[in-house]
């Protein structure tokens, strides 16, 4: 992955990019719409922004309510978590 | 626009129950509950925390018109705005008489379905729907029996405890379960009726457990991969360590 999570995905930037146009929800938004719709059609269109509009959604139920990783996928996701520094963010919390 | 025709009942399901009186809030307190979870992406205080290195050291108090207790305000706005900075100390100075272990996680779920069905609506160019309809009638306020501490910050069911008449919250029936592999499943047992709503609007909108699993075929218009990667982007932009 070297880092970067879009990588050997298909058409990985270009999604990358809408998903943070649908949280963003500015100006940007219509144009990373259009080129999902060019490189995939409008049918992966209406399912990537149904993925990220449920992750939205999802991510708040986990941190709201303080739920853990489950321990083996803890230990599974340990070295990509660091090197994403996603665990940086159990810092933040107060 | 052709959008799967179960992605959209599934939404229109999930909208219509916010209507409805729940389990500890009525449908008018629940509604008031969506409108407030829009109206918080603009509130100022949540800005100016949102900036801050510790949201709590900025003071203030929340853009409102609502009759909501003030610990729901507080709820509504920091899941809307800041979530991935919540703690447990935060969660703990809510919890007391004006919103119990029990409307705090209704309340969650409400919000995460208001904030998913906009996410999704903007996401494709189709306009907000309008507030659900109030339903009338009084929340229950009966609690499942065989909750247990220890998991998260409130008490959860687990599938083991579960039993006639609360809801089938992990479809055990008739089996096998459909739910309750991962600790998001439990994450809003205490509210039973509210997990099963997220859940089936989640679903369509994701996967099913055992779609999620079958890499022989692809279910959706993307691939497994590109899925897994559009959550991993989102989790990772919302600051979600789960």
């Amino acid at each position: 992955m070297n880092g970067d999570p879009t990588s050997g995905i298909p058409a990985g930037g270009i999604l990358s990019n809408f998903a943070e146009a649908i949280l963003a929800n500015d100006d940007s938004l219509a144009q990373s719409r259009s080129a999902v719709v060019a490189a995939l059609g409008e049918a992966a269109m209406i399912d990537a922004a149904a993925v990220v509009a449920g992750f939205n959604g999802i991510t708040r139920i986990a941190d709201a309510t303080g739920i853990p990783l489950e321990p083996a996928k803890a230990e599974e996701t340990e070295s990509w978590r660091a090197t994403l520094g996603i665990d940086a963010f159990i810092d933040l919390k107060s | 626009m052709t959008t799967r025709p179960e992605l959209l009942a599934a939404q229109a399901t999930a909208w219509a129950w916010l209507g409805r009186p729940g389990v500890w809030w009525t449908g008018e307190e629940r509604v008031a509950i969506v409108a407030k979870t829009r109206h918080a992406a603009t509130c100022a205080l949540c800005r100016a925390r949102k900036q801050a290195a510790i949201p709590a050291a900025v003071l203030g108090t929340h853009d409102t018109i609502s009759t909501l207790p003030a610990p729901a305000i507080e709820a509504i706005h920091r899941i809307r705005t800041d979530s991935g900075r919540l703690g447990e100390t935060w969660y703990r100075r809510l919890i007391g008489p004006d919103l119990t272990e029990g409307h705090y996680v209704e309340l969650v779920a409400i919000v995460a379905i208001t904030v998913a069905i906009d996410s999704f609506r903007e996401g494709i160019g189709l306009a907000a729907l309008d507030l659900p309809l109030p339903m009338p009638g009084l929340p229950t306020r009966t609690p499942p029996p065989g909750t247990k501490p220890g998991l998260a910050w409130m008490p959860v069911l687990f599938p083991q405890d579960w039993a006639p008449p609360t809801p089938d919250l992990y479809r055990t029936l008739p089996g096998p379960p459909e739910r309750g592999r991962g600790h998001i499943h439990h994450a809003l047992s205490l509210g039973p009726e509210a997990m099963i709503a997220w859940w089936d609007m989640f679903e369509p909108m994701y996967l099913r457990s055992a779609e999620m699993r079958d890499f022989t075929r692809e279910f959706r218009a993307i691939s497994h991969a590109q899925i897994e990667m559009l959550a991993a982007r989102t989790a990772a932009l919302n600051q979600c360590i789960y």
